[in-house]
């Protein structure tokens, strides 16, 4: 009987001690340091010099405060066009028309392929020395490619957010194509029997039912573009530049002392990516009580 | 009241040999409620979809009031389909799943109030508006999904299955309900099933399909008295079939002629076929001026209100069902003359001629 009591939790013993030391011991150590920690330098003393730092010291604050809207703004916009694009490609995929595998086939491709391989093609396509700028030279509609719209390494985070989204439609589409499948077209033709016409079958009926498999999408798409740093370190510009590219500056800074603004920095980015997924719970949880 | 007419209704598939419904002809008058009987697979649903406009039929027109609806979008055609499983929209209130249709007509929020607490009065549920539909019993889902159809005022109401997914006594308040609303409402009410006693309850005439054709379109009286054929008198729960022939009212068969009553205009009977009679309406051991024969008891079971007799007729066999109210019994092997009332019996086509 006692044996059975404490089956389950054995069982998961290993891996629990793998997350615990791996994941949390790393996440504290990395906190410690954030603090000023580290003892191989002789700073023992724990204090918030590297948050102060990073957020409103003359030498960083601008870059950080730049920083921060940026990041906000790329991982939203990248975030919102690439679900509302792959409801969009989701909903017509879900026709039947010659061609369709293909097509699905074709929406889904990019699934595998590494976020580094798609920032340097978005280069290599979209680049002021780019193919479509070339193009655009062959075709007599620019005659240099400085004509040609900066997409890439631009102050907006174009470049960035078109390489998210060029990446990140399948990761979506391959969630609402799902949840569309399951549920069918019967609710869409109770309500265009009921008198909805196609704008408000959409409006009201298919993105409600396909609204909290979204939402749980947009917040793993979220928090994955707040926080990486591959994309917008080949796509991006020094200023502004994403949290995560400042937070790499940082560590690969020469002076070790930078650690420790570059641990506040993880560690802030950490935090504002965890409030927001606790508001996501908090609203998934209401609506799941509600309905 | 909108008065229904299909022509020549048509539904085929490409890849699909067989058209899923093939030159259906039907006339519905105004107010009338009417049951669209089959086996699963035979159409029925298509049909009422095409009806609904979600399904574009192949060929053939479908009019209401003589006017062509087919080019009508179905948001437009005012004939709402209530669903097998209800399809109540799961993230609205029941209040919100009622007044659905007249958010999306326009109507101003005031009146969408007002109106849904009268549908939930008609439906019987009026103190359910703030619920959501999973806190709801089949039944109740079932009542809201009729609510929210009606509240539109339709043309025409469709119901897929309005009973098969509700238990007995689920069935009856519903069955009750509707016929009600639908008596009151006077709405043109077409409704899709396989189950006869669903049809026959509630049905004023019924339109019996297989393999998407029309076999019989009659009320549910003539369907139990006189079936068109074999396979149709099978549907409804025959089991007694003699070969026989026809000379006028008469059927010779090879126990012994039998007169019929005839039937009305449209039901005529075919020369060569099977003379058939329900289990139920076969007289036992009460010898009679005409249509008794003599036949052995094969086998009884009883079954507490009923005694279910197997009977030898010559080379043939056939059933009959003696009520437990009627005196006398009979034995296995003991000889027993069987009367076929006249008004009782019928002459259908074999099922190869159907």
């Amino acid at each position: 009987m006692s044996w059975e009591r404490w089956r389950i939790p054995l069982m998961l013993g290993p891996t629990v001690l793998i997350i615990l030391v791996l994941f949390f011991g790393s996440l504290g150590f990395g906190f410690l340091q954030s603090l000023g920690f580290q003892p191989q330098l002789g700073n023992t003393e724990l204090n918030f010099d590297a948050y102060i730092s990073v957020m409103f010291s003359e030498e960083h604050s601008s870059r950080f405060w730049a920083g921060l809207l940026l990041t906000f703004w790329v991982a939203f916009a990248s975030t919102f066009i690439s679900a509302a694009l792959a409801i969009a490609i989701a909903l017509l995929l879900r026709r039947t028309f010659f061609g369709k595998r293909l097509a699905v086939f074709l929406f889904q491709l990019n699934l595998p392929i590494p976020h580094l391989v798609i920032a340097i093609g978005m280069i290599l396509v979209f680049s002021q020395s780019g193919l479509l700028s070339r193009v655009a030279g062959e075709l007599g509609l620019i005659s240099s490619p400085r004509e040609f719209p900066v997409l890439v390494r631009d102050s907006s985070g174009i470049g960035i957010i078109l390489a998210y989204v060029w990446k990140e439609i399948a990761f979506f589409g391959i969630i609402v194509m799902a949840i569309l499948q399951s549920l069918g077209e019967d609710y869409e033709a109770a309500a265009q029997s009921l008198g909805a016409n196609r704008w408000q079958r959409f409006r009201y009926v298919t993105l409600p039912l396909i609204m909290p498999g979204l939402m749980s999408a947009s917040i793993i798409v979220f928090a994955f573009t707040f926080g990486t740093y591959e994309v917008p370190r080949i796509l991006g510009v020094r200023h502004p530049e994403m949290l995560p590219v400042m937070a790499l500056d940082f560590f690969l800074n020469p002076d070790l002392n930078a650690r420790a603004e570059g641990m506040a920095l993880s560690i802030i980015i950490a935090v504002i990516v965890l409030i927001l997924v606790l508001i996501y719970m908090y609203i998934s949880a209401r609506t799941i009580r509600r309905g | 009241m909108t008065h229904v007419r299909i022509n020549n209704l048509t539904k085929a598939y490409s890849g699909v040999d067989a058209p899923a419904v093939a030159d259906l002809d039907l006339d519905i008058p105004s107010g009338r409620l009417i049951a669209l009987l089959g086996p699963s697979g035979c159409g029925k649903t298509t049909t009422l979809k095409m009806i609904a406009g979600l399904i574009r039929p192949t060929a053939g027109d479908i009019t209401f009031d003589g006017d062509s609806i087919v080019r009508i979008p179905p948001e437009k055609r005012g004939a709402v389909m209530v669903f097998q499983n209800y399809l109540l929209f799961p993230y609205m209130s029941v209040g919100q799943n009622v007044g659905f249709g007249l958010k999306m007509a326009g109507v101003d929020p005031k009146t969408i109030d007002q109106r849904v607490k009268e549908m939930l009065n008609l439906v019987r549920l009026p103190d359910i508006s703030d619920r959501r539909p999973k806190q709801l019993s089949g039944g109740q889902q079932q009542r809201v999904a009729l609510a929210r159809a009606l509240i539109t005022k339709p043309r025409v109401l469709l119901l897929d299955e309005p009973l098969s997914n509700l238990d007995a006594h689920l069935r009856d308040e519903m069955r009750e309900l509707i016929l009600s609303v639908q008596r009151d409402l006077g709405i043109t009410t077409i409704f899709v099933t396989h189950d006869q006693e669903e049809a026959v309850l509630l049905a004023d005439r019924i339109a019996m399909i297989f393999d998407g054709r029309l076999q019989q379109f009659a009320s549910p009286d003539v369907f139990y008295r006189h079936p068109a054929s074999e396979r149709i008198a099978r549907f409804l729960g025959g089991v007694n079939f003699l070969p026989g022939k026809r000379q006028g009212d008469t059927v010779e068969t090879d126990v012994g002629s039998f007169r019929f009553a005839p039937g009305g205009e449209d039901e005529r009977p075919p020369e060569d076929g099977l003379l058939t009679i329900r289990p139920e309406q076969i007289v036992l051991g009460q010898p009679t001026a005409e249509n008794t024969v003599q036949g052995r008891v094969v086998s009884r079971i009883f079954v507490g209100t009923y005694t279910r007799y197997r009977l030898a007729l010559g080379s043939h066999q056939i059933e009959a069902v003696r009520s437990a109210d009627v005196a006398g019994d009979f034995a296995e092997g003991q000889d027993v003359p069987i009367g076929f009332p006249a008004d009782r019996v019928w002459m259908v086509r074999p099922d190869q001629a159907a």
